[in-house]
Protein backbone atom coordinates (compact mmCIF):
# COMPACT_ATOMS: atom_id res chain seq x y z
CA UNK A 1 0.00 0.00 0.00
CA UNK A 2 1.21 3.37 -0.95
CA UNK A 3 0.83 6.77 0.93
CA UNK A 4 -1.69 8.32 -0.52
CA UNK A 5 -3.91 4.55 -0.31
CA UNK A 6 -3.00 4.18 3.12
CA UNK A 7 -4.27 7.90 3.49
CA UNK A 8 -7.74 7.29 1.69
CA UNK A 9 -7.80 3.78 3.55
CA UNK A 10 -7.73 5.67 6.83
CA UNK A 11 -10.19 8.35 6.05
CA UNK A 12 -12.80 5.98 4.97
CA UNK A 13 -12.21 3.81 7.44
CA UNK A 14 -11.59 6.45 10.82
CA UNK A 15 -12.98 9.85 9.24
CA UNK A 16 -15.68 9.78 11.05
CA UNK A 17 -15.23 8.45 13.95
CA UNK A 18 -11.82 10.82 14.61
CA UNK A 19 -14.09 13.92 13.04
CA UNK A 20 -16.81 12.82 16.25
CA UNK A 21 -13.98 12.79 18.63
CA UNK A 22 -12.02 15.88 17.55
CA UNK A 23 -16.27 17.43 17.87
CA UNK A 24 -16.55 15.82 21.59
CA UNK A 25 -13.19 17.80 22.13
CA UNK A 26 -13.83 21.18 20.62
CA UNK A 27 -17.97 21.00 20.94
CA UNK A 28 -17.42 23.25 18.05
CA UNK A 29 -17.96 22.46 13.88
CA UNK A 30 -15.23 24.42 12.66
CA UNK A 31 -12.61 23.63 15.21
CA UNK A 32 -13.45 20.08 14.82
CA UNK A 33 -12.80 19.99 11.18
CA UNK A 34 -9.64 21.98 11.63
CA UNK A 35 -8.15 19.02 13.97
CA UNK A 36 -9.31 16.28 11.66
CA UNK A 37 -8.02 17.75 8.46
CA UNK A 38 -4.42 18.44 10.27
CA UNK A 39 -4.45 15.47 12.10
CA UNK A 40 -5.00 13.33 8.81
CA UNK A 41 -2.29 15.17 6.82
CA UNK A 42 0.06 14.70 9.99
CA UNK A 43 -0.93 10.38 9.34
CA UNK A 44 -0.32 11.04 5.46
CA UNK A 45 3.51 12.67 6.19
CA UNK A 46 4.13 10.32 8.97
CA UNK A 47 2.53 7.15 7.78
CA UNK A 48 5.48 5.02 7.44
CA UNK A 49 5.81 5.20 11.51
CA UNK A 50 2.52 3.58 11.77
CA UNK A 51 2.82 0.43 13.20
CA UNK A 52 1.12 -2.49 11.63
CA UNK A 53 -1.16 -4.69 14.40
CA UNK A 54 -0.79 -1.29 16.52
CA UNK A 55 -4.56 0.38 16.74
CA UNK A 56 -4.85 3.17 14.15
CA UNK A 57 -7.43 4.73 16.39
CA UNK A 58 -5.55 5.35 19.51
CA UNK A 59 -2.85 6.59 17.22
CA UNK A 60 -4.72 9.06 15.07
CA UNK A 61 -6.59 9.95 18.61
CA UNK A 62 -3.09 11.20 19.95
CA UNK A 63 -2.55 13.29 17.06
CA UNK A 64 -5.85 14.70 17.69
CA UNK A 65 -5.41 15.37 21.46
CA UNK A 66 -2.01 16.52 21.08
CA UNK A 67 -3.23 19.31 18.13
CA UNK A 68 -5.98 19.98 20.25
CA UNK A 69 -3.74 21.03 23.27
CA UNK A 70 -0.99 23.05 21.16
CA UNK A 71 -4.24 24.79 19.94
CA UNK A 72 -5.43 25.69 23.48
CA UNK A 73 -1.92 26.65 24.43
CA UNK A 74 -1.61 28.64 21.45
CA UNK A 75 -5.20 30.60 21.71
CA UNK A 76 -4.76 30.99 25.82
CA UNK A 77 -0.65 30.33 26.50
CA UNK A 78 -2.25 28.40 28.98
CA UNK A 79 -1.88 24.28 29.57
CA UNK A 80 -4.67 22.55 29.22
CA UNK A 81 -7.49 25.17 29.44
CA UNK A 82 -10.97 24.35 27.95
CA UNK A 83 -14.16 26.16 28.53
CA UNK A 84 -16.63 25.74 26.24
CA UNK A 85 -18.21 28.91 25.20
CA UNK A 86 -22.06 28.27 25.74
CA UNK A 87 -23.00 29.08 22.14
CA UNK A 88 -20.53 26.49 20.71
CA UNK A 89 -22.85 23.85 22.09
CA UNK A 90 -24.91 22.63 19.73
CA UNK A 91 -28.47 23.04 19.73
CA UNK A 92 -30.62 20.53 21.99
CA UNK A 93 -33.11 20.47 18.52
CA UNK A 94 -29.92 18.35 17.22
CA UNK A 95 -30.40 15.49 19.40
CA UNK A 96 -32.55 12.36 18.01
CA UNK A 97 -33.83 11.83 21.43
CA UNK A 98 -33.52 14.99 23.37
CA UNK A 99 -35.17 13.77 26.90
CA UNK A 100 -32.52 11.08 26.61
CA UNK A 101 -29.68 12.98 25.48
CA UNK A 102 -30.16 16.34 27.06
CA UNK A 103 -29.43 15.21 30.50
CA UNK A 104 -26.03 13.06 29.44
CA UNK A 105 -25.09 16.35 27.79
CA UNK A 106 -25.38 18.60 30.22
CA UNK A 107 -23.78 16.09 32.84
CA UNK A 108 -20.92 15.65 30.53
CA UNK A 109 -20.29 19.29 29.99
CA UNK A 110 -19.89 20.13 33.77
CA UNK A 111 -17.29 17.60 34.10
CA UNK A 112 -13.86 18.66 33.72
CA UNK A 113 -12.47 18.86 30.05
CA UNK A 114 -10.06 15.49 31.39
CA UNK A 115 -12.47 13.58 32.52
CA UNK A 116 -14.59 13.86 29.95
CA UNK A 117 -12.23 13.08 27.71
CA UNK A 118 -11.38 9.94 29.69
CA UNK A 119 -15.08 8.88 30.12
CA UNK A 120 -15.35 9.36 26.33
CA UNK A 121 -12.67 7.02 25.33
CA UNK A 122 -13.57 4.60 27.55
CA UNK A 123 -17.81 4.33 27.32
CA UNK A 124 -18.09 5.68 23.63
CA UNK A 125 -15.16 4.67 21.78
CA UNK A 126 -14.50 1.17 23.85
CA UNK A 127 -11.18 2.28 24.80
CA UNK A 128 -8.56 0.05 26.77
CA UNK A 129 -7.22 1.96 29.40
CA UNK A 130 -4.08 1.32 28.68
CA UNK A 131 -5.25 3.09 24.82
CA UNK A 132 -6.51 5.73 26.91
CA UNK A 133 -3.35 6.12 28.48
CA UNK A 134 -1.71 6.50 25.53
CA UNK A 135 -4.15 8.66 24.01
CA UNK A 136 -4.26 11.72 26.68
CA UNK A 137 -0.30 10.75 27.48
CA UNK A 138 -0.80 8.97 31.58
CA UNK A 139 -0.17 5.82 33.29
CA UNK A 140 -3.34 2.98 33.79
CA UNK A 141 -3.60 3.74 37.55
CA UNK A 142 -4.09 7.78 36.36
CA UNK A 143 -6.98 6.70 33.94
CA UNK A 144 -8.47 4.14 36.39
CA UNK A 145 -9.08 6.94 38.60
CA UNK A 146 -9.84 9.60 36.71
CA UNK A 147 -11.79 7.00 35.26
CA UNK A 148 -13.67 6.23 38.20
CA UNK A 149 -14.00 9.81 39.56
CA UNK A 150 -15.43 11.12 36.26
CA UNK A 151 -17.82 8.09 36.68
CA UNK A 152 -19.51 8.88 40.32
CA UNK A 153 -19.78 12.78 39.42
CA UNK A 154 -21.28 11.88 35.86
CA UNK A 155 -23.74 9.41 37.75
CA UNK A 156 -24.73 12.09 40.85
CA UNK A 157 -24.86 14.89 37.71
CA UNK A 158 -27.04 12.49 35.27
CA UNK A 159 -29.70 11.72 37.95
CA UNK A 160 -29.66 15.60 39.08
CA UNK A 161 -30.73 16.36 35.36
CA UNK A 162 -32.83 13.37 34.93
CA UNK A 163 -35.09 14.85 37.87
CA UNK A 164 -35.14 18.21 36.24
CA UNK A 165 -36.29 17.26 32.56
CA UNK A 166 -39.22 15.07 34.27
CA UNK B 1 -11.93 -4.13 48.59
CA UNK B 2 -14.54 -5.52 50.66
CA UNK B 3 -13.74 -9.02 51.16
CA UNK B 4 -17.62 -10.31 50.91
CA UNK B 5 -18.86 -7.40 48.15
CA UNK B 6 -16.03 -5.69 45.61
CA UNK B 7 -16.31 -1.98 45.26
CA UNK B 8 -17.88 0.16 43.11
CA UNK B 9 -14.19 0.34 41.24
CA UNK B 10 -13.76 -3.07 41.00
CA UNK B 11 -17.52 -3.49 39.33
CA UNK B 12 -16.86 -0.47 36.97
CA UNK B 13 -13.31 -2.56 36.05
CA UNK B 14 -15.09 -5.66 35.57
CA UNK B 15 -17.75 -4.09 33.24
CA UNK B 16 -14.82 -2.31 30.99
CA UNK B 17 -13.07 -6.41 31.06
CA UNK B 18 -9.92 -5.15 32.87
CA UNK B 19 -9.31 -7.47 35.70
CA UNK B 20 -6.77 -9.73 35.56
CA UNK B 21 -8.59 -13.38 34.66
CA UNK B 22 -8.68 -15.03 38.17
CA UNK B 23 -10.12 -11.46 39.21
CA UNK B 24 -12.85 -11.38 36.84
CA UNK B 25 -13.92 -14.99 37.29
CA UNK B 26 -14.24 -13.91 41.00
CA UNK B 27 -16.29 -10.85 40.65
CA UNK B 28 -18.57 -12.77 38.13
CA UNK B 29 -19.34 -15.62 40.53
CA UNK B 30 -20.42 -13.14 42.99
CA UNK B 31 -22.12 -10.74 40.69
CA UNK B 32 -24.30 -14.13 39.80
CA UNK B 33 -24.60 -14.56 43.69
CA UNK B 34 -25.33 -11.22 44.96
CA UNK B 35 -28.29 -9.28 44.01
CA UNK B 36 -27.36 -5.80 45.21
CA UNK B 37 -23.99 -5.84 43.91
CA UNK B 38 -25.28 -6.87 40.80
CA UNK B 39 -27.65 -3.51 41.13
CA UNK B 40 -25.08 -1.83 41.43
CA UNK B 41 -23.13 -3.42 37.96
CA UNK B 42 -26.10 -2.65 36.15
CA UNK B 43 -26.56 0.29 37.29
CA UNK B 44 -22.55 1.15 35.90
CA UNK B 45 -23.87 -0.27 32.72
CA UNK B 46 -26.75 1.95 32.53
CA UNK B 47 -24.41 4.76 32.66
CA UNK B 48 -22.96 3.75 29.83
CA UNK B 49 -25.45 2.77 27.68
CA UNK B 50 -26.88 6.30 27.94
CA UNK B 51 -23.34 7.63 27.28
CA UNK B 52 -23.14 5.30 23.59
CA UNK B 53 -27.05 6.43 23.67
CA UNK B 54 -26.25 9.77 23.79
CA UNK B 55 -23.06 9.81 21.38
CA UNK B 56 -25.36 7.65 18.76
CA UNK B 57 -28.01 10.15 19.05
CA UNK B 58 -25.25 13.20 18.47
CA UNK B 59 -23.01 10.98 16.19
CA UNK B 60 -21.99 13.60 12.93
CA UNK B 61 -20.91 12.55 9.41
CA UNK B 62 -17.29 13.85 8.25
CA UNK B 63 -18.24 16.97 6.00
CA UNK B 64 -17.12 16.56 2.86
CA UNK B 65 -14.91 19.56 2.55
CA UNK B 66 -12.83 18.36 5.12
CA UNK B 67 -11.89 15.11 3.01
CA UNK B 68 -11.40 17.26 0.10
CA UNK B 69 -9.11 20.24 2.23
CA UNK B 70 -7.31 17.08 3.53
CA UNK B 71 -6.90 15.91 -0.52
CA UNK B 72 -5.85 19.61 -1.69
CA UNK B 73 -3.03 20.29 1.42
CA UNK B 74 -1.49 16.23 0.56
CA UNK B 75 -2.09 17.11 -3.33
CA UNK B 76 -0.48 20.85 -2.96
CA UNK B 77 1.76 21.25 0.22
CA UNK B 78 2.37 24.63 1.71
CA UNK B 79 5.48 26.09 1.04
CA UNK B 80 8.27 25.87 3.77
CA UNK B 81 9.50 29.53 5.64
CA UNK B 82 12.19 29.51 4.02
CA UNK B 83 10.38 28.96 0.68
CA UNK B 84 7.76 32.04 1.60
CA UNK B 85 10.47 34.13 2.60
CA UNK B 86 12.62 33.60 -0.54
CA UNK B 87 9.64 33.96 -3.14
CA UNK B 88 8.78 36.98 -1.32
CA UNK B 89 11.94 38.39 -0.87
CA UNK B 90 12.83 37.93 -4.29
CA UNK B 91 11.80 40.70 -5.91
CA UNK B 92 13.11 43.04 -3.65
CA UNK B 93 16.92 41.46 -3.47
CA UNK B 94 17.10 40.91 -7.11
CA UNK B 95 16.00 43.70 -8.72
CA UNK B 96 18.98 46.13 -7.03
CA UNK B 97 21.17 42.85 -7.06
CA UNK B 98 20.59 42.91 -10.94
CA UNK B 99 21.35 46.42 -11.19
CA UNK B 100 24.80 46.51 -9.26
CA UNK B 101 25.99 43.42 -11.31
CA UNK B 102 24.76 46.02 -14.43
CA UNK B 103 27.08 48.30 -12.99
CA UNK B 104 29.84 46.61 -12.44
CA UNK B 105 29.85 44.85 -15.53
CA UNK B 106 29.85 47.75 -17.46
CA UNK B 107 32.84 49.43 -15.28
CA UNK B 108 34.46 46.23 -15.53
CA UNK B 109 34.25 46.61 -19.34
CA UNK B 110 35.01 50.01 -19.68
CA UNK B 111 38.09 49.83 -17.55
CA UNK B 112 39.55 46.32 -19.63
CA UNK B 113 38.47 47.86 -22.55
CA UNK B 114 41.08 50.99 -21.70
CA UNK B 115 43.38 48.61 -20.52
CA UNK B 116 43.55 46.34 -23.06
CA UNK B 117 44.07 49.08 -25.99
CA UNK B 118 46.79 51.04 -25.39
CA UNK B 119 46.62 54.59 -26.13
CA UNK B 120 48.64 54.91 -28.97
CA UNK B 121 51.08 57.69 -28.79
CA UNK B 122 52.18 59.99 -31.84
CA UNK B 123 55.83 59.54 -31.36
CA UNK B 124 56.67 62.83 -33.45
CA UNK B 125 53.99 64.98 -31.04
CA UNK B 126 55.94 63.31 -27.88
CA UNK B 127 59.20 64.35 -28.70
CA UNK B 128 58.22 67.59 -29.93
CA UNK B 129 55.87 68.20 -26.36
CA UNK B 130 59.06 67.00 -24.57
CA UNK B 131 61.05 69.37 -26.05
CA UNK B 132 59.23 72.17 -25.55
CA UNK B 133 58.45 71.44 -22.14
CA UNK B 134 62.27 70.74 -21.28
CA UNK B 135 63.24 73.73 -23.14
CA UNK B 136 60.45 75.70 -20.45
CA UNK B 137 61.69 74.14 -17.49
CA UNK B 138 65.12 72.01 -18.04
CA UNK B 139 65.21 71.22 -14.28
CA UNK B 140 61.76 70.27 -14.21
CA UNK B 141 60.46 66.82 -13.75
CA UNK B 142 59.58 66.72 -17.55
CA UNK B 143 63.23 67.47 -18.47
CA UNK B 144 65.35 64.66 -20.09
CA UNK B 145 68.11 63.54 -17.16
CA UNK B 146 71.13 66.25 -17.68
CA UNK B 147 74.45 65.19 -19.15
CA UNK B 148 77.48 67.13 -19.34
CA UNK B 149 78.51 67.46 -22.36
CA UNK B 150 82.23 67.60 -21.45
CA UNK B 151 82.07 63.79 -20.07
CA UNK B 152 80.97 62.64 -23.23
CA UNK B 153 83.55 64.39 -24.87
CA UNK B 154 86.16 62.75 -22.60
CA UNK B 155 84.81 59.13 -22.91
Amino acid sequence: MDQRAFLEHAIEQYGKATYNFAFRLTRNEADAADLTQEAFIRVYRAWQSFKPGTSFLSWIYRIVTNLHRDELRRRKGRFFQEEIPEQAVQPIEEYVDAQLSEPVSRALADLAPGQRTIVELADIDGCSYQEIGQIVGCSVGTVRSRLHRARGQLRKLVKEYMKLTS
Amino acid sequence: MNETHPSIERIVDYLYRELPPEDDAAVHAHLASCRSCDERRAEELSLTELLRAHANATERELPLRVVAGIRSAVEHPPQSLWERLNAALRPIVLVPVAAAVAVALYIGYDAWHRAAVPTAIDAGYYVNSHAVMAAAAPFGDAAPPMVLTSDNESR
